[in-house]
């Protein structure tokens, strides 16, 4: 299958073009339009072969992490087909290949995949917790060639970190699960941290890639919130 | 009058501006400034994005790297008063460090960021909420702005910008530059900053008690003299509108 992206990077669209017969795997509300021939079935599915109490409790986790509970899957039946697909929010979206070593993916970035990439949802621990960010993040996996969608608030950078980098958690999209991280404070000591306004970083250890998005949805919600009327009740 | 929209899209390294680069314009603009050892980047507090880890950043309460006894008695009274009445956090955050290193920095709303050399002698006005980053000798000081400032929805203070060094300031939306040279009117929301031998008054758009009201246009403000204003082509109070009645309730 080809993934294009066009309108990138504020308000990105993917036009995927399947080949007769191919699937691709989408969040639930992703979808924008489709050919007539694409088909979509809905289900929990995660792995394949997990059964009910498997799907119910990939389902579970991911409604935890910010996910939706269901997956859909566009087959091209009898043709070529083509589907296209967008974020909820207006940002940036980039197709990645998901490497043997794996791909770590903030919860609510992933828009699609080919059905062979496994996503896991995993507990980050409390420092991802209180950062306001989710306690939660995916890890990709998968085996052979495969194609993955992700999707940011702000536009997409990817930078190599070749030993160390900290970055703002509000601001992490996906990186490599080669690198080690570690959530904790930007300056040296609470008040520090509390003024300078940066709360959590994360510090990232090792050789991988990291993808970070150019505004932080947490604190634009808040920016713009403030000025919002008080709700009622 | 010429409109000179803002390219923020090359990489910049003169020997006159601190090396950096501005991606993602003009709608979700990063900056990001590599420093060399000596070179300190003083940012809006909240803004960093990311950071080679042997940067230290410290926590300040001004872009001088000393202030005196009352420099911060008068900045902790005007912090006060700034967070009652609306605008920037006070603190800053300096980064600096003893090998060469790169800063990501990223305001908090969708738009633009603009690099600007300033030099000695030069007078850059900015709303409050504008200043996202500075290197080199900048000084950035509260004016207050009376009432005129703050019925033109800019807020109580505006901040003035001299010293010698590059400045970079964000926008909601992208930024553009006109050059003015006599009477010219800006929508109240839409104004960046200005420079130049400008002074501006508020007037109604037109349309009377019934233009102010309903019409949304209420009160511009007419520039006069000869300079540059910063216009941003998004508005805030725009955004608001048209989200508080998609809100649950």
């Amino acid at each position: 299958m080809q993934i294009d992206i066009g309108y990138r990077p504020a308000h990105s669209m993917a036009r995927v073009a399947l080949n007769p017969g191919e699937q691709i795997l989408a969040e639930s509300g992703a979808l924008v339009g489709m050919s007539t021939n694409v088909s979509m079935t809905t289900g929990m599915q995660n792995k394949p072969g997990g059964g009910l109490l498997g799907g119910l409790m990939a389902g579970l986790k991911r409604a935890l992490a910010g996910e939706s509970w269901f997956r859909n899957t566009f087959t091209a039946n009898g043709g070529p087909g083509e589907v296209l697909l967008a974020h909820a929010m207006c940002g940036d979206m980039q197709v990645v290949e998901v490497p043997g070593t794996g791909l770590h993916l903030t919860s609510s970035s992933f828009i699609a995949s080919t059905p062979n990439v496994n996503i896991e949802t995993r507990l980050q621990g409390f420092g991802g917790f209180f950062s306001g960010e989710g306690a939660f993040v995916m890890q990709a996996s998968a085996q052979g060639p495969n194609q993955l969608v992700f999707g940011s608030f702000g536009g997409i950078t990817c930078l190599n970190c070749d030993g160390n980098l900290v970055i703002d958690t509000g601001h992490l999209v996906a990186w490599d699960s080669t690198l080690t991280y570690k959530v904790g404070k930007s300056g040296g000591g609470w008040i520090a941290s509390f003024l300078s306004g940066e709360g959590l970083v994360c510090h990232f250890q090792g050789q991988g890639r990291i993808w970070i998005q150019s505004r932080n949805p947490i604190a634009y919600g808040q920016y713009v919130g403030g000025m919002l009327p008080p709700r009622k009740g | 009058m010429q409109m000179q929209p803002m390219a923020g899209g090359m990489p910049t390294a003169s020997a006159a501006s601190v090396a950096h680069e501005i991606t993602h314009g003009p709608s979700f603009a990063l900056l990001r400034v590599d420093l060399q050892p000596g070179q300190t980047l003083v940012t809006e507090a909240g803004s960093m994005v990311a950071r080679s880890s042997h940067l230290t950043m410290d926590v300040k309460m001004g872009t001088k790297k000393t202030l005196g006894f009352f420099d911060m008695l008068i900045g902790i009274v005007i912090a006060f008063v700034r967070k009652v009445m609306g605008g920037e956090s006070f603190f800053v955050n300096h980064f600096h460090g003893s090998a060469p290193g790169s800063v990501w920095i990223a305001p908090q709303m969708a738009g633009e960021v603009t690099h600007r050399r300033i030099n000695p002698g030069e007078t850059l006005i900015l709303s409050s909420g504008a200043y996202l980053a500075s290197v080199g000798d900048i000084d950035v000081k509260m004016k207050f702005g009376g009432l005129k400032s703050i019925l033109a929805r800019e807020g109580a203070f505006m901040l003035q910008v001299t010293g010698n060094g590059d400045l970079w300031f964000n926008s909601y939306g992208g930024t553009t530059a006109v050059d003015i040279n006599g009477p010219f009117m800006i929508d109240n929301g839409h104004l960046v900053g200005y420079e130049g031998q400008l002074q501006f008054n508020l007037k109604s758009a037109g349309g009377g008690m019934l233009g102010f009201m309903a019409g949304g246009e209420g009160l511009v403000c007419e520039f006069n003299g000869t300079g540059r204003v910063y216009i941003q082509s998004r508005n805030v109070n725009s955004l608001v509108g048209w989200l508080s009645p998609l809100l649950p309730q």
